[in-house]
């Protein structure tokens, strides 16, 4: 009966907004206005304006890049809600952590441990590159974040920490935030407002330095946030 | 542009003060609350210097990059903006009563992680007052969202826990909605920017602004609590820590509201379609949601959950005020958000005294407690004469105004219901009275507890007095709101 009700007032609710789409522009066509806009002016002259060769990172790090700095913070937002709901008082002695029941195998410890390399490397290409190729700090951060959880899992969660004490990562963990505050001061100091980059004069120079900065951030905090909120959820501390 | 980089310092330094807080407060957790309350008061300082900027010039935007709209970001501080003053002295208030109360309540290694998250919740509510850009609005919400989920549920109490996830359930839902709308507008329009928006809905097909209309309102009327999508409320907003349930009861809710005002302002400007369906509705709902908050209040004995249900009903107050669409409704609504903000403040910092200084929630257990604790029980007394709306208390101005805005719109029914409203309000109300001072204690203990610590008594005090001025210089809410709120309406000749 429930299952029904609830059924019903679904297809109830997706007839207006099934027929609301239909009529939408439709996409792809020459009139829709999110081509015609502003979308022009970021094809046209966003290379240009904004040092970003990737057009989406020339929105999301420079034309929008307040959003992106909300996000981050959205990210980071969730670690702290995380921390706040889930961390247990530290018991008086550090019991040791129950062994798992299955040993890992030595064939995925193998294969992790041998691709870990290429899979940082990679991921430092696409944070470093983001500007001027699809990917950037999130994609990269996150690739960096499942290879620390990937990590954890074959060599236990105690020695991946090792990696990344304490007080580095409390320092890490808000770095996308920081860093977008660092650039966006700076910008405001020299250029007028908030998260301004350059876009003539004596200080260009500056523009594709302060995107990878901001590449950089969001992709160690990424990372951070990632693996902490997985150490968090496992019980082993954030 | 030029000068002015307050809005920058307004919304980034309670963010950055939020992502310093674990690392500062890592051997210490005690300083968390200190440093909360420093960052905070720079926030304060930019709201108080933003607010004089707008009564002398008006409304002003900022270009964040320096892209100007619909290129880039703007945000556009105007005199529902002035909302932050609320939002700042509230926040700066209950973060000051949580220096003592954290220590007392939260587990030790949590209580970094509760100020950052306050912080946070304070900054994103700053972010949505002053954004002019539907999408950045959105992830303003998110943020505040998320942090108040996570601070409902930040003592740890098993019941704590219950009630934030259904809190997050019934938010992510209508911040689904809100972004699904957002990005109807967007696909009709191209554009993001509210001013602009308005002006490029005129010519676009009406029956996705409708819908995207539709989720707006759904999803903000599930952040304001109003009936039947209040189920979330009362649970997370009695169980949370007092200083919470200030921030959450006083300011988050009114951000639905806010963000309402927000939509209407872009929808009178548009003025694509008649809004008087939308108005009904919200009218019908409003008056239910008084009566059945009220109802609900009476019957309960928990202190917080009594106040947790009068919120519902002023909220209803608000959405009434909203729905009559007359100029003095809409003045009356505006006003009443920042008084109710002030007065459930003030009750729900009270109620969180008596609880930490006594351990008794019930309001049979509290008897007796106005002679242990006089200050704390004057300023709830003081509190619960301006939530009846008695003058020349705060509240009596706004419901006021929304009887003039009922009459004026030709709606007598609602001014009548507006009155029985007060009526249950002022019941419930004096059954708490009357226990605390009128009735013998149940526990004569309770005889010997004496008032909370000064840092907890002085936010009350303050909210107090706050409340009874308001009633007599009620011109200065009035100077920002009686402006804005006869732009909105000027498109349609209000």
């Amino acid at each position: 009966m429930r299952r029904a009700l609830t059924l019903a007032l679904l297809i109830l609710a997706s007839v207006p907004l099934l027929y609301a789409v239909s009529l939408l522009p439709p996409v792809g066509s020459e009139d829709n206005p999110t081509y015609t806009y502003v979308v022009p002016h970021y094809l046209e002259e966003g290379p240009e304006e904004t040092g970003c060769e990737n057009i989406v990172t020339a929105v999301i790090l420079n034309y929008r890049g307040f959003d992106t700095g909300g996000e981050v913070t959205v990210i980071f937002t969730a670690l702290m809600a995380v921390f706040g709901v889930l961390l247990i008082p530290r018991p008086a002695e550090k019991v040791r952590q129950p062994e798992s029941a299955v040993p890992v195998s030595p064939v995925t410890l193998f294969i992790v441990r041998t691709l870990a390399p290429f899979i940082v490397v990679f991921s430092v290409y696409q944070i470093i590159n983001g500007h001027s190729t699809p990917g950037g700090g999130f994609q990269g951060g996150t690739i960096i974040g499942a290879l620390l959880i990937a990590a954890s899992l074959v060599m236990g969660s105690e020695r991946t920490q090792r990696l990344l004490p304490e007080g580095v990562r409390r320092w890490l963990q808000p770095a996308a935030v920081l860093m977008f505050a660092v650039v966006g001061v700076t910008g405001m100091l020299l250029f007028g407002e908030y998260l301004s980059y350059p876009i003539e004069g004596e200080y260009l120079f500056l523009r594709v330095p302060f995107l990878t900065l901001v590449e950089i951030g969001i992709g160690v905090g990424g990372a951070a946030i990632v693996a902490s909120i997985f150490w968090a959820m496992e019980g082993s501390d954030g | 542009m030029g000068g002015g980089q307050w809005p920058v310092v307004l919304i980034i330094t309670p963010l950055i003060g939020a992502a310093l807080t674990p690392i500062l407060a890592r051997r210490r957790p005690q300083i968390a609350g200190y440093w909360a309350l420093f960052v905070f008061s720079i926030v304060t300082l930019a709201a108080g210097v933003l607010m004089y900027r707008v009564s002398t010039q008006g409304p002003f935007s900022y270009y964040m990059g320096g892209w100007r709209p619909p290129l880039g970001i703007e945000l556009r501080f105007d005199e529902f903006s002035a909302s932050i003053g609320v939002i700042c002295l509230i926040g700066w208030l209950s973060l000051m009563f949580s220096l003592a109360y954290a220590k007392h309540a939260l587990p030790e290694r949590r209580i970094p992680y509760y100020f950052a998250l306050v912080l946070l919740c304070l900054g994103g509510m700053n972010g949505f007052a002053v954004t002019g850009d539907i999408f950045n609005l959105f992830v303003f919400l998110e943020i505040l969202s998320l942090s108040g989920y996570a601070l409902v549920a930040i003592t740890g109490e098993r019941i704590a826990e219950l009630a934030a996830f259904k809190y997050l359930v019934m938010g992510a839902i209508s911040s689904l909605s809100i972004l699904l709308a957002v990005g109807f507008m967007y696909a009709l329009t191209g554009t993001l920017n509210m001013t602009d928006l308005a002006m490029r809905l005129r010519d676009v097909e009406p029956f996705p602004v409708a819908v995207a209309v539709g989720a707006l309102t759904l999803g903000f009327s599930v952040k304001a609590a109003l009936l039947p999508l209040h189920i979330w409320l009362p649970d997370a907003h009695s169980i949370a820590p007092s200083p919470v349930s200030a921030i959450l009861s006083g300011l988050v809710v009114k951000i639905g509201v806010l963000g309402m005002l927000r939509m209407y302002q872009i929808l009178y400007k548009a003025q694509i379609f008649d809004l008087s369906a939308l108005n009904t509705t919200l009218m019908w709902l409003g008056a239910i949601s008084i009566v059945l908050g009220a109802l609900f209040a009476m019957v309960q004995e928990d202190i917080k959950m009594m106040l947790a249900y009068s919120t519902i009903s002023n909220i209803g107050y608000i959405f009434m005020g909203l729905g009559l669409a007359s100029k003095y409704g809409i003045i009356g609504a505006s006003v009443h958000i920042f008084n109710h903000a002030l007065i459930k403040a003030t009750l729900f910092l009270g109620a969180g005294a008596l609880i930490h200084q006594t351990g008794y929630r019930n309001l049979e257990d509290l008897r007796g407690v106005g002679k242990a604790m006089p200050i704390t029980s004057a300023a709830i007394a003081i509190g619960a004469i301006s939530i009846v709306g008695i003058p020349p208390t705060a509240g009596f101005l706004c419901k006021w105004y929304i009887a003039l805005g009922a009459i004026e719109a030709g709606r007598l029914f609602f001014a009548v219901t507006l009155l029985f409203g007060a009526l249950f309000i002022f019941v419930y109300y004096i059954r708490m009275l009357n226990a605390f001072y009128f009735m013998p204690p149940a526990h004569p203990e309770i005889l010997d507890v004496g008032e909370a610590p000064v840092t907890m008594l002085i936010p009350i005090v303050v909210l107090a007095m706050l409340c009874l001025l308001m009633g007599i210089f009620g011109r200065i809410p009035l100077s920002f709101i009686e402006p804005a709120v006869t732009n909105m309406l000027a498109p349609i000749g209000g």
